[in-house]
């Protein structure tokens, strides 16, 4: 009898209310005290002092006169539109392949899906050993065939590094975009397949009339979200390369990673999250607005 | 797009193509668990053999129970920070999930985004803050502090997913359940949540998975080797004894087990959740 009297609209703020305490608590204050360390001056000496000296805007000015950070966004940037231009690609490639009904092709797809769901700790040590220059299977092979003379260090050589990380990001992201895609393909409705071949339209025609045009919400969604997933890459890098050779494959949250934890300058670290997070913060809005258009 | 099937040539030239990507693909596999069966002479072999000579398990053995690494204790380890920050995350997030989908209340739209935004979160924003808030709370290096740090990636995809699930339910199932004298709560246990069980097996799949995977956190938090969960165990392996292939292979194939089994059992939940969490996301 009791519990008819409370409000409805209390119930529900109730019921929601142990998920959102815990997250203020774990994550909104997090960041806040994050924006807050970044304006301080948190070192190993200062670490436990009772009043931090405040700094201002000291960190971000002493990072952006640190060539390594433009170094790091320039890499992150990098890495991260090659990757999504390869995985969306073959994704995109494969997801068509899939969308045909043939023998084993279920099992087959869902058997691809692999790669995505090794943890990427894992699969940075299986790309590492395949990079490897000595026992490496891509030397071996590559060597086999003729393509390169002797054994190229991979991961302690400028250029080459981000380009085996470029590889192995790849691999992980392909059934991401492959799932997605699919499912995008799968709502397309038959019949507009049906009347182009009616109409005498081949398959590349369909492909760029009715295919892209219908498939545009999705693969806008998966660009945003390979970009988001892509551009916060931090075990994948820091097991691999540790963002050498010399800062050649130095990522935003890899620096940042240094600054607090092998540094112990805590507030320069905070400082270099805070600039990954401006970033990713401004392109997640650009996707809420568009997935929330959609659905008005 | 085509719902037919195909047949005949066609057929066997897709299930051709499919099989030589499957091969390509899933090469790094099967390279990693043939390692960890190789002999450390037969790794080092050139040209390298694609089936192992000898089946030697030394790697495994090795590792049971002895050593400063032993994979064996990391993986309790890190069983006991992914199944607790699973069950975190979906007992706050089923409540959590069926107030978003089924009430009206002052700032939902707030909370939601909230939930949105934690989603694409980078750790490196939350490392940090939490190493200095743990420290000063006298958590570090003790497991709850990667179990709490590792629910605030499942809370956010659960409550996400669920809310979906629970908007699906139609409404009358719970006016139904009222006037057979239920009240909400008695409503929400009995009715909502069973309908919503696949939704709430999808959450507990993936809170596991994203715990398990976890490096940053364990990583940063838990530094005394016994108590770290097993990628850190395997980082901490490799910056030791960096070409010891034949047990850092074995390591990972360890590492990947509880995901392997998790997927052929569970394969349409991922799925399921891949899909509905990031579209909708």
């Amino acid at each position: 009898m009791f519990k008819k009297r409370i409000k409805k609209e209390t119930v529900g703020l109730l019921f929601a209310l142990p998920a959102l305490i815990y997250m203020c608590a774990l994550v909104v204050y997090p960041i806040i005290s994050n924006i807050i360390l970044s304006f301080q001056e948190v070192t190993v000496k200062t670490f436990s002092l009772p009043q931090k000296p405040f700094v201002g805007l000291d960190n971000y000015i002493e990072m952006f006169q640190d060539p390594v950070l433009l170094t790091a966004i320039k890499n992150t940037l990098i890495f991260t539109v090659c990757c999504i231009a390869f995985q969306f690609l073959i994704g995109f490639a494969m997801a068509l392949l899939f969308s045909k009904k043939f023998t084993a092709s279920q099992p087959v797809r869902g058997l691809l899906m692999m790669p995505w769901m090794i943890p990427i700790t894992v699969t940075a040590l299986m790309f590492k050993f395949m990079f490897g220059s000595n026992v490496g299977i891509i030397n071996q092979a590559l060597m086999a065939v003729g393509l390169i003379g002797e054994p190229v260090e991979w991961l302690t050589t400028s250029g080459t590094a981000m380009f085996a990380l470029i590889v192995t990001n790849v691999w992980i992201g392909i059934p991401f975009n492959m799932i997605l895609i699919s499912t995008g393909l799968s709502t397309i409705p038959k019949e507009l397949y049906e009347s182009a071949s009616v109409d005498g339209a081949n398959r590349i025609t369909t492909f760029f009339h009715i295919t892209l045009p219908l498939l545009r919400p999705t693969i806008e969604s998966v660009l945003i979200l390979g970009f988001i997933y892509t551009f916060k890459v931090f075990d994948l890098v820091y097991v691999m390369t540790g963002g050498g050779p010399v800062n050649t494959t130095q990522m935003l949250s890899t620096l940042s990673y240094k600054e607090s934890f092998e540094m112990f300058n805590y507030s320069k670290g905070a400082a270099v999250a805070n600039i990954l997070f401006v970033i990713l913060l401004l392109v997640s809005i650009l996707y809420l607005k568009a997935t929330y258009k959609e659905e008005d | 797009m085509d719902e037919k099937k195909l047949t005949g040539k066609k057929n066997i030239e897709y299930f051709i193509i499919a099989i030589v990507l499957l091969a390509i693909l899933l090469f790094p596999l099967y390279w990693t668990i043939v390692t960890s069966l190789k002999t450390e002479q037969e790794i080092f072999r050139i040209p390298p053999t694609l089936i192992p000579e000898v089946l030697n398990t030394d790697s495994y053995m090795a590792q049971i129970g002895t050593g400063d690494f032993n994979m064996f204790r990391s993986f309790g380890n890190s069983f006991l920070i992914a199944g607790s920050a699973m069950i975190i995350s979906v007992i706050l997030a089923v409540p959590a999930s069926y107030s978003l989908a089924r009430y009206r209340f002052k700032g939902k739209k707030l909370v939601l985004l909230v939930f949105l935004i934690t989603q694409m979160l980078p750790v490196s924003v939350l490392l940090t803050p939490m190493f200095i808030i743990y420290k000063n709370l006298h958590i570090l290096n003790n497991p709850l502090s990667a179990i709490l740090a590792d629910a605030t990636i499942g809370i956010p995809f659960s409550v996400l997913i669920l809310k979906n699930y629970f908007a699906s339910i139609p409404g009358e199932m719970e006016e139904a359940a009222t006037i057979d004298g239920c009240n909400r709560f008695t409503a929400f246990l009995r009715i909502l949540l069973p309908i919503a069980k696949p939704g709430v097996i999808v959450c507990a799949v993936f809170s596991f998975l994203y715990a398990w995977g976890d490096l940053a956190y364990g990583m940063t938090f838990i530094q005394n080797q016994e108590l770290r969960p097993i990628t850190a165990g395997i980082f901490n392996f490799m910056g030791q004894y960096g070409t010891k292939w034949s047990y850092l292979t074995a390591f990972a194939v360890v590492t990947i087990l509880p995901v392997a089994l998790i997927f052929i059992f569970m394969q349409k939940y991922i799925i399921s959740g891949l899909t509905n969490g990031a579209v909708k996301g």
